[in-house]
């Protein structure tokens, strides 16, 4: 070899995976023997960095989301409705909610809409799952991800109306439930080939 | 780390865990919280990210861990660090990633004093220069030993792509670091 090796020949000769060529230069070689010594020591260093620890504790978090997942889908989809009431929103669904106003709506009636486009996907996705379809692996996988998203947020969604947050910060939560939930229809209504929502 | 506690949770406390038993749950998220965060904070922008998937993790494991079969020791660190990456990587994927890197970093390295670029930065500060996909899979492949094939897997990519990602990485933190050429 009448060159010095690459970056990826030399990765490919720590590997174990580089040709005889590459393999045969880096012993002669004592530029390439020093790079391919850097190249240790930097990965070295690497696993030598301090791990980051959790800066809070999350389990209280993941067992509220575990638990009220649990007891959704025993509920089934249908019973969001009390899901909501639990939380106090019910008060904001009328039976004459109106339409989500295009600007400058506030905030409660911002989340009156959500909700209400909240349980418009939720009686789709009841409708969907009804039909007991059978799903690919990746679709699953794409749907249980979708849900424990859902979970987090619905969690986040009975923290804010527990601790009396800011009517702007329950509509950002319920933004986020809206376009997740909007994601798992489309998710059930079309088989998923690529997880890249 | 995750070795030694992870030797604390008993085949028993698996079993109940198994069976939705939340105090068992709450053991494995002990055991596995702190490789779980580590694997996380390296992929993700931002510590709050890192939490999320820290969060969405353990919901994946507490909900799928009656499915875990595996028996051989290690296999549910590896099945959950498995989930954690997962869960990361789709994160990554799902941001339009901004990367602009350019830089020809399979041409060859000899010759070139990088060292003069004044770029010398600590390993810390390179690593987070690096783009979200170049650094996840320096972090996956040198150090949580991951292979370019399972790598690809979760990525969603194809083997090659991994591949010039990790020399990728490695020619950008050896600019970053000011490392001699030596010659
Ligand atoms: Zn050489």
């Amino acid at each position: 070899m009448l060159r010095h090796c690459t970056i990826s020949e030399l990765l490919e000769v720590r590997d174990g995976e580089g040709t005889a060529t590459a393999r045969a230069h880096v012993e002669q070689c004592e530029a390439c023997g020093a790079e391919l010594d850097r190249l240790h020591q930097r990965v070295a260093a690497l696993r030598a960095l301090p791990r980051h620890s959790p800066p809070r504790d999350r389990w209280p978090a993941v067992r509220e989301a575990f638990v009220s997942a649990r007891r959704r889908r025993r509920w089934s989809y249908t019973s969001w409705a009390g899901l909501a009431a639990a939380a106090g929103l019910v008060l904001f669904v009328g039976v004459n909610t109106p339409p989500r106003p295009a600007v400058a709506a506030s905030a409660p009636e911002e989340i009156a809409s959500l909700v209400e486009e909240s349980q418009q996907l939720e009686r789709v996705l009841h409708s969907y799952n009804r039909q007991g379809r059978v799903v690919n692996g990746v679709t699953a996988a794409a749907i249980a991800e979708l849900e424990d998203r859902i979970a987090v947020v619905d969690v986040g969604i009975d923290r804010a109306q527990l601790q009396a947050a800011p009517h702007e910060a329950v509509a950002d939560l319920w933004r986020r439930r809206v376009t997740l939930m909007d994601r798992l229809v489309n998710t059930h209504v079309q088989p998923v080939t690529y997880v890249g929502y | 780390m995750a070795q030694v506690t992870a030797a604390a949770l008993d085949e028993l406390a698996i079993q109940r865990a198994k069976g939705g038993d939340l105090a068992a749950l709450e053991r494995v998220y002990r055991a596995y919280e702190g490789t779980v965060y580590g694997v996380a904070h390296r992929i993700c922008r931002t510590p709050e990210e890192a939490e999320e998937v820290l969060q969405e993790t353990f919901l994946e494991v507490c909900r799928s861990i009656k499915r875990f079969r595996g028996s051989a020791p290690g296999s549910l660190t590896a099945w959950i660090k498995r989930v954690a990456s997962s869960k990361a990587l789709i994160r990554i994927r799902r941001e339009k990633y901004r990367d602009t890197e350019v830089l020809e970093e399979d041409s060859g390295w000899a010759g070139r004093r990088d060292g003069d670029v004044g770029l010398r930065m600590d390993l810390e500060a390179a690593l987070a220069q690096l783009s979200e996909t170049s650094r996840a899979v320096v972090w996956l492949h040198d150090v949580e030993g991951y292979t370019h094939e399972e790598i690809a897997e979760q990525m969603g990519k194809t083997v090659s792509f991994s591949k010039s990602q990790l020399s990728r990485a490695h020619a950008r933190l050896r600019m970053m670091l000011g490392e001699e050429a030596g010659c």
